[in-house]
């Protein structure tokens, strides 16, 4: 039975996901889960929050074949305009010190105005010029991140962002880990359940007619540009909100939370599991960050390697990972080859 | 009555006079021929109409529309549709996704219908779904529902392009060389289908380079060389037109 055909609709579990992981927030429970699963929940948030950008890289990408090399560029820009419009005395920053539904709100806006830039100018040009111009708006982004220092605080970044989760669960540790987890996994099941249900329906159609053959699409009635649009904006959206939630997560906003690292990794992830396949990406995006987490164990067992050449090492192995993948299995691992276009 | 007016259509690609000053008239109810050799202009004056490619100068007028500068789309909303040369599947859709992708006014091509579900997407769906069936019923392609269109055959594929343009219930269709490369079996079999939708009223502007094939079925020809209209006419006048020869059939 394929999860698709399971009784269960993904938008509807998100929606009541969020509404018990808000009541369990405001409730008496309490949860404090073994000390030695710490660093899986922080993993989990992690991945929780790159599956929020993969969801939207895989509409843009595997359903419409629109080239985005930046996401990343989305998610900075929603984490540090909700950090900027947060943070109380940042430090050598700009901090607005407005309540973090403001942030949050403004982050996503100002992802979506840059999405919506983006997309006005170049979906009409061909579509390598898309994948250089996010490519290029990214590195833009992460430039003026680190040099325009009076505002973002450069390379040390924005402290005293508000902690929305933390701050309901009373502060720090494993409680506030958990309840992190649950929320961050009602939204992504949430965004995945609304996506997939988009990509799954005639809307979905047109979007896969678009990645075959954009001139025959408009040819039979469709208005291909602002389809591309739309679902450029998308998205940029989530990206942007899935950016804020970390900074609301972290307290604090900084370079290193927003390098090309995460492009790569959501990249990798929806090409191992099979760009198109919506559940399929997250399972990719799963062993690429199980495999960075079981690397991390292994080097801590090997000290004759010292980290910075093991990160090298792993580096090496997910770009060997990578090529095997393209080459015996074009279509990734749950990708459908007939859908995708390519011979396995 | 003038379905589709051009009148003075212009296109040169840098120093390449591809289409000059081209004017022509399609009747409604018409199956107007457009013949002429290699690098006459054809398929430009066909993408100059249907806007895939802008114009330089010259008026289009459809349904007593001017429709020089509207999109693609637009025209084919109005019930402007064309094919093309080299048959263009959406080869990694099925074939009924190929068939209920044009479905005009679908609600559930609007975001929140496609997420809704919204009974009035679910109910286009099934009256477009019906359509298609008769559509490929009627062009023998029921057998290849499921099947991605990468899988079709040439011929296969040049009937589901047919049956795929009269999803948009065109009152003009336009066929750019729809017997390109098929067998004289399938020829036969795509002119009975063009005869048959012709008698239901569909008016047709069919690009052929062979003159043969065109001179049964049409009603008129319009002669096209080096990008001007050389002639224009019935069939038995166009063989018999002297510039014709010498231009065209003597070579």
């Amino acid at each position: 039975m394929k999860f698709e055909d399971l009784p269960v609709d993904a938008t509807r579990a998100g929606a009541v996901l969020l509404v018990l992981a808000v009541a369990f927030l405001f409730s008496p429970l309490f949860v404090r889960p073994p000390a030695a699963t710490l660093v899986l929940f922080e993993v989990g948030v992690l991945f929780l929050l790159y599956a929020l950008v993969l969801v939207g890289l895989n509409l843009q990408f595997g359903h419409t074949g629109l080239v985005n090399f930046g996401p990343v560029a989305f998610f900075a820009v929603g984490g540090y305009v909700a950090a900027i419009v947060t943070a109380n005395d940042p430090y050598g920053a700009v901090g607005l010190g407005l309540p973090w539904p403001v942030g949050l709100a403004a982050g996503v806006v100002v992802a979506v105005v840059l999405g919506a830039l983006i997309g006005a100018s170049t979906l009409r040009l061909r579509d390598d010029f898309l994948a250089i111009v996010t490519l290029a708006v990214a590195e833009i982004v992460h430039g003026l991140i680190v040099t325009v220092r009076d505002v973002t605080g450069g390379s040390n970044g924005l402290q005293n962002v508000p902690r929305p989760i933390a701050a309901t669960t009373g502060g720090g540790g494993a409680g506030e880990l958990f309840a992190t987890v649950l929320v961050f996994g009602a939204l992504a099941v949430l965004f995945y359940g609304l996506f997939h249900r988009l990509s799954a329906s005639p809307y979905g159609r047109v979007l896969r007619a678009i990645r075959a053959d954009e001139q025959v699409t408009e040819t039979l009635g469709k208005r291909v540009f602002r389809y591309k649009f739309v679902v450029f904006v998308y998205g940029a959206a989530v990206a942007g909100l899935a950016g804020a939630l970390l900074v609301f997560y972290n307290g604090a906003a900084a370079p290193g939370f927003f390098t090309i690292n995460v492009t790569v990794i959501v990249w990798i992830g929806m090409l191992i599991g099979g760009a198109g396949n919506d559940r399929g990406v997250l399972g990719g995006l799963a062993i690429i960050m199980g495999f960075q987490l079981a690397t991390r164990f292994l080097n801590e067992q090997l000290p004759v390697i010292t980290p910075d050449q093991f990160a090298s090492v792993r580096l090496m192995l997910i770009g060997l990972l990578l090529m095997v993948i393209i080459k015996y299995r074009p279509e990734g691992i749950w990708g459908d080859a007939d859908e995708l276009g390519v011979e396995s | 009555m003038t379905l589709l007016a051009v009148e003075g259509l212009r296109r040169s690609f840098g120093s390449l006079v591809a289409v000059d000053s081209v004017s022509f008239e399609v009747e409604r109810g018409e199956v107007v021929g457009m013949i002429g050799p290699n690098g006459a202009g054809k398929t430009t004056t066909f993408n100059c109409v249907s806007g895939v490619l802008p114009s330089d100068a010259g008026t289009v007028t459809f349904e007593g529309a001017d429709v020089t500068e509207a999109p693609p789309y637009d025209l084919a909303r109005r019930g402007l549709v064309r094919t093309f040369q080299q048959t263009r599947e959406l080869e990694t859709l099925t074939v009924t996704d190929n068939m209920l992708l044009p479905t005009p006014d679908h609600p559930g091509e609007r975001a929140w219908h496609a997420v809704g579900r919204t009974a009035a997407s679910e109910q286009r769906e099934q009256e477009a779904r019906e359509r298609a069936m008769d559509l490929l019923g009627t062009f023998d392609l029921r057998g290849m529902v499921e099947e991605y269109a990468a899988s079709l055959s040439g011929g296969q594929r040049k009937l589901l392009e047919l049956a795929r343009a009269l999803m948009l219930d065109p009152s003009l269709l336009l066929l750019d060389e729809p017997f390109a490369g098929v067998n004289p079996t399938l020829t036969a079999e795509i002119v009975e289908h063009i005869e048959a939708l012709n008698a239901d009223g569909l008016t047709l502007l069919i690009i052929e380079h062979e003159l043969e094939t065109l001179t049964d079925l049409v009603d008129r020809l319009i002669v096209l060389a080096d990008g001007r209209v050389l002639a224009t006419g019935t069939p038995e006048a166009i063989m018999e037109n002297e510039e014709v020869i010498d231009a065209y059939l003597g070579g």
